[in-house]
């Protein structure tokens, strides 16, 4: 196979299975569960061996047509191919024991599929080739929101096809317009300077990558999601797989395609992109009282973080948002996945009725808190090593703002974690939840796997890094062992402070309020202004796609009134009603009089008469 | 001698019939009319086949070699009209064979209808105006006599409506004869042309006289009350050829050969015409029966004809002339499956039927093809004369009246494909649950018919160069001359 055909493996493998799965009843689920975790194993296999046999690159025809259908793998993509297929593992195991009696056997086809279809999206060569597999994952996100079987779960999933439809669309008129200029779908050898059609270009792409991944502005319906959609949805789709194929899209936009330099506007676009979002969804996320809205505003900001990283052009910069993309992958499905273990068992995700459940579920709650303190940046988990490296990023290239956001954002990711952390497990037992167990061990391990590789990536942070600065341009002038561990410089020292920041507002508001740890938040959500823009937001007056709805629909009455009704009641009720007015008329006139006739014969005569003499 | 025939043998068998009626009731008079119209149709393509284009026969009657001086004449526009009715008559005497068994006497129906189609015959092989009206009068009196056949008070009265008006309208005509006669001295069309006479009064006098046996509006009023309670051979032949023989043929004869053509008939003839086609049409919407809708449609179809005359140019003239033709299929065969429908089911109002079509398929489906032929789709025969007409309108610049027969066949469709729809599609009521298709001979001349539209529809080159142009030659000449007549005016 040293053709490289065995590049097709990690696209038909998924999907062939996900079939099969589709078509094994639910009598045998067990069997059914088990082939989709002997594939997710084997496609972890494969591309691990992808590893020991080098570049490989696979050329066909699509479809006896003219197109190329190419495929090639190199160390970046390999990187990707390698955490898809353990998280697709990970999320299946997860699931496989949780969905015991919902829909579970279309959950495991669409994961199976969207796994191959993102696969394919990594592996391809040629933007055509990612277009199609960028585009299928559309279906399985649409099929996904909809198993959740909640009221709203159509129009949730309606809205994020829509919002991320509309990011692809972008993203197709971006490759449209980078044909125009390089004449060719491929990936370039050498990246396209950005000026005059290639700064259009390249903004569309990168609102494809970005809206994909989950950053503002088109971001609004992963909260919604987080309600309405089955959360081993909300563990493997926002959580890790949007992340990994989003950024690495990203990564290629910037750094294959274009070439973005450091400092220019393109970047300062991007690291404004990314500071925006950081801010806005972290004061998002520190207001709300369910876990999993909580968590799903949490992963849009941290994806600005992974773009603020990359905008910054710096080798720190780019590493740090490459390490932090994996990082947040693997708490943020962890930390969903403990939510989805908590729901499971109590049957509710509201903060207020959560309470003290350390006792009872003590490894789900000792994950959980780990990952949180990943998430915040706590010293030496692998969160902390990739936001010190951006900060880094950002300091280096001079504007102080972007890493003063990053700073902000980190004082209110840890208030709100702490928040989380002491409503669901620390805390007072809450009386309203009945007594609850551990879930079972197909449900703790992969959440186990997840906090443990939180830990060894903090401690042993140079295996990642290693490889990561591999395939980053002039990261092999990077200093890695300077950074790890070191907590004696100035940037260190601002992020404790902000830790300690952050601990003594949660401190703070929750004595305020009645020792109620669900209400720490309450402090901030009561300044002045900020109530008011609070309430705007949860009414939804900022999102786009629900102005953009309104005015589609007035619009559309409009049209409906001014063209439709007015011609149909020209053609349904003039010319129809006039006819039989006329006709009514004309057959009054047909007496049967045959004296009236007569007179007809001579006024007709007469007519004629007058007619020709005139004449 | 042998133009002679066509007159001739039809009022011998039809002074024979009553007489054969006596002892047989059904087989003899059936076979005899029937043979003396098949006869006359393979006499009138023999003679097609052998015209030569141009010119006319000409036959002087001798008694014995005592010249009578009663001429036959035959040229162009005779032999189209010949062959038209040829056709029309044949198919319905195959229909009478068993519709006409519910009406009484057979042998006097088809005594009045030999009389009804010798007269016509004679309308169109003369050369004089004088017996043209004589032959106008018998087939007339042939008309009320059969409109009557229903033999319900609704046939009688319409037969009486008939004949009062027609009388009126005769007189019109005599009165026209008579004042040409008396300014030229004689009654023949040749001589008349020759002496280039003309006169708006008497021109007025036939014009009214003539479009009361054309059926155009404001004239039009007999045709309904005839139409609908006669016997429906009745309206086919009348409306199928009566009609046109009366009324079409003898306006142009009088307007193009006789009395010069000049701009102020044209534009009445195109205004009748313009008006009956869209008064026809709007009419016929408002109708549930059957045959009155029918009626009105013709109406609106003899109003094609006589716009697409009216206009004068060559163009209009050929395809006045073919929709002629065409119109005596189509609307003989309309007229012919409203009588089928009244024969199984007693009724002819659309309103009472329903779902037919399924026991009666032969009827159903040349009633589509009459249907669509008289609203003028391809590649039925209507298509082309209706498309000849509106071109011709179109060149004349005559953009408002092209326009207005594009919507009047639109009207067409309309109303036609509603009873359509109402009488042989949809679901059939109880009451007809058990009719049977029509028999063998009614069938066959409605196959007939439909066959022969189907034919001109797809090949209609042959009957364009045949019969159409040698007679649209005929008036353009009659043009022609009254051009030179009136001085170079037109």
């Amino acid at each position: 196979m040293s053709n490289g055909s065995i590049l097709l493996i990690p696209i038909l493998l998924p999907v062939i299975a996900g079939i099969i799965c589709y078509c094994i009843p639910d009598g045998l689920r067990k069997f059914r569960n088990v082939i989709a975790l002997i594939s997710g194993f084997a496609l972890f296999l494969i591309v691990a061996n992808f590893y020991k046999s080098g570049n490989l690159i696979y050329v066909s025809n699509w479809f006896f047509s003219t197109i190329v259908f190419s495929l090639k793998e190199d160390s970046f993509s390999r990187f990707i191919l390698l955490w898809l297929s353990v998280f697709s593992f990970l999320i299946t195991l997860y699931v496989s024991a949780r969905m015991a009696n919902e829909r579970s056997r279309e959950f495991i086809t669409y994961l199976l599929i969207t796994c191959g279809f993102a696969c394919g999206a990594v592996l391809a060569n040629s933007l055509l080739v990612l277009l199609f597999f960028w585009e299928g994952l559309l279906i399985t996100l649409y099929l996904f929101i909809c198993l959740g079987g909640k009221k709203s779960s159509h129009r949730t999933a309606l809205k994020g096809f829509i919002l991320v439809g509309f990011c692809d669309f972008c993203f197709i008129l971006g490759v449209i317009l980078y044909w125009r200029i390089t004449g060719s779908f491929d990936f370039p050898d050498s990246p396209v300077a950005l000026k005059g059609v290639g700064i259009l270009s390249f903004s569309l792409m990168v609102l494809g990558a970005t809206g994909k991944a989950g950053a503002l502005p088109f971001h609004t319906w992963i909260p919604d999601a987080a309600i309405d959609a089955p959360v081993g949805f909300m563990a493997f789709l926002p959580g890790a797989f949007e992340k990994l194929i989003g950024i690495y899209l990203l990564v290629k936009i910037c750094f294959n395609l274009f070439s973005l330099v450091p400092g220019s506007g393109a970047s300062m676009g991007l690291m404004i992109l990314g500071a925006f979002t950081i801010v806005i969804a972290v004061c998002m996320a520190l207001i709300q009282k369910d876990i999993k809205r909580l968590l799903s505003y949490h992963a849009i900001s941290q994806v600005g973080y992974m773009i603020l990283g990359i905008g910054t052009g710096v080798p720190a910069g780019i590493v740090g948002g490459i390490f932090h993309m994996l990082n947040h992958a693997i708490y943020k499905s962890a930390l969903f996945l403990g939510a989805g273990s908590v729901e499971q068992r109590t049957g509710t995700t509201d903060l207020k009725s959560l309470g003290g459940l350390y006792k009872e579920m003590p490894i789900t709650g000792l994950c959980f808190i780990i990952c949180s303190c990943a998430i915040s940046g706590i010293w030496p988990l692998n969160g902390y090593i990739s936001k010190e490296m951006i900060i880094d990023g950002c300091l280096e290239t001079g504007y102080k703002i972007f890493a003063v956001s990053a700073w902000l954002g980190a004082i209110f990711t840890f208030a709100s974690f702490l928040k989380a952390m002491h409503s669901i497990f620390l805390g007072e037992r809450n009386v309203s939840t009945p007594r609850v167990k551990e879930v079972g061990l197909p449900m703790l391990l992969p959440m186990i796997i997840l906090a443990l590789l939180c830990i060894i990536f903090g401690l042993f942070s140079s295996i990642p890094l290693s490889v990561i600065s591999k395939f980053v341009p002039q990261g092999h002038m990077l200093h890695l062992s300077s950074h790890p561990l070191n907590l004696f410089n100035t940037v260190s020292g601002i992020t404790i402070l902000c830790l300690i920041a952050a601990f003594l507002l949660h401190r703070y508001g929750w004595l305020k309020n009645d020792r109620k740890p669900y209400l720490a938040s309450e402090v901030v959500h009561n300044l002045p202004v900020i109530h008011t823009i609070y309430n705007l937001a949860e009414r939804r007056f900022f999102d786009i796609y629900e102005q953009a709805i309104k005015f589609v629909k007035v619009f559309a009455l409009a049209l409906y009134y001014g063209f439709d009704r007015s011609s149909d009641w020209l053609y349904e009720k003039l010319v129809v009603e006039s006819g039989i007015k006329i006709i009514k008329s004309l057959r009054s006139l047909h007496r049967g009089f045959i004296s009236e006739y007569v007179g007809w014969i001579f006024i007709g005569m007469f007519v004629i008469a007058i007619f020709m003499f005139i004449l | 001698m042998f133009l002679f025939i066509f007159v001739a043998i039809p009022l011998i068998v039809a002074s024979v019939m009553l007489i054969i009626g006596r002892f047989s009731r059904d087989v003899l008079p059936d076979f005899l009319a029937n043979l003396c119209f098949f006869l006359l149709l393979c006499a009138s393509i023999m003679i097609s086949c052998s015209w030569p284009g141009t010119g006319q026969y000409m036959h002087i009657l001798k008694w014995f070699s005592t010249n009578l001086n009663i001429k036959v004449v035959l040229d162009g526009l005779s032999l189209l009209m010949i062959f038209t009715i040829s056709i029309v008559s044949l198919s319905v005497g195959l229909f009478s064979i068993n519709y006409m068994g519910k009406y009484g006497s057979k042998s006097l129906y088809y005594a009045i209808l030999l009389v009804l189609v010798a007269s016509m015959n004679g309308i169109v092989l003369t050369a004089d105006l004088f017996t043209m009206y004589i032959f106008i009068e018998a087939a007339g009196i042939a008309s009320y006599g059969l409109v009557s056949l229903g033999r319900t008070r609704y046939s009688t009265e319409g037969a009486f409506k008939y004949l009062v008006l027609s009388a009126i309208a005769s007189s019109f005509i005599l009165l026209g004869i008579a004042g040409v006669f008396v300014n030229t001295g004689t009654t023949d069309i040749r001589s008349i042309s020759a002496s280039g006479f003309s006169s708006k009064f008497f021109i007025i006098l036939f014009l009214t006289g003539f479009s009361f046996k054309c059926g155009l509006v404001p004239f039009h009023t007999w045709m309904p009350d005839a139409y609908t309670a006669a016997p429906a051979v009745l309206p086919a032949i009348s409306s199928g050829i009566f009609v046109k023989v009366a009324g079409v043929y003898t306006v142009a004869r009088i307007f193009f050969n006789a009395l010069p053509f000049s701009a102020g008939v044209s534009s009445v003839m195109v205004y009748l015409g313009i008006i009956s086609i869209v008064v026809g049409a709007l009419l016929a919407l408002g109708q549930s029966g059957l045959k009155r809708l029918l009626a009105y449609s013709s109406i609106s179809q003899v109003g094609y004809i006589i716009l697409g005359i009216g206009i004068g140019t060559p163009l209009g003239i050929i395809g006045g002339l073919l929709h002629m033709f065409n119109h005596a299929i189509f609307k003989s065969l309309l007229f012919l499956n409203a009588g089928a429908v009244e024969y199984t089911c007693g009724t002819d109002d659309s309103l009472k039927l329903g779902g037919l079509g399924k026991n009666m398929p032969f009827t159903s489906t040349t009633n589509v093809i009459g249907l669509l032929s008289a609203a003028g789709v391809p590649p039925l025969n209507g298509f082309w004369s209706k498309l000849i007409i509106v071109v011709a309108l179109f060149k004349a610049n005559m953009f408002l009246y092209g326009f207005i027969a594009i919507l009047a066949s639109v009207l067409t469709l309309g109303y036609l494909l509603l009873i359509q729809r109402r009488v042989f599609f949809g679901k059939i009521k109880e009451c007809f649950e058990n009719i049977v298709d029509v028999p063998f001979w009614m069938n066959l001349s409605m196959v007939g018919l439909g066959l022969v539209c189907v034919w001109v529809g797809v090949s209609f080159a042959p009957i364009l160069i045949k019969w159409v142009l040698p007679a649209a030659n005929v008036l353009m000449q009659g043009i022609r001359t009254s051009f030179c007549a009136l001085g170079g005016i037109l």
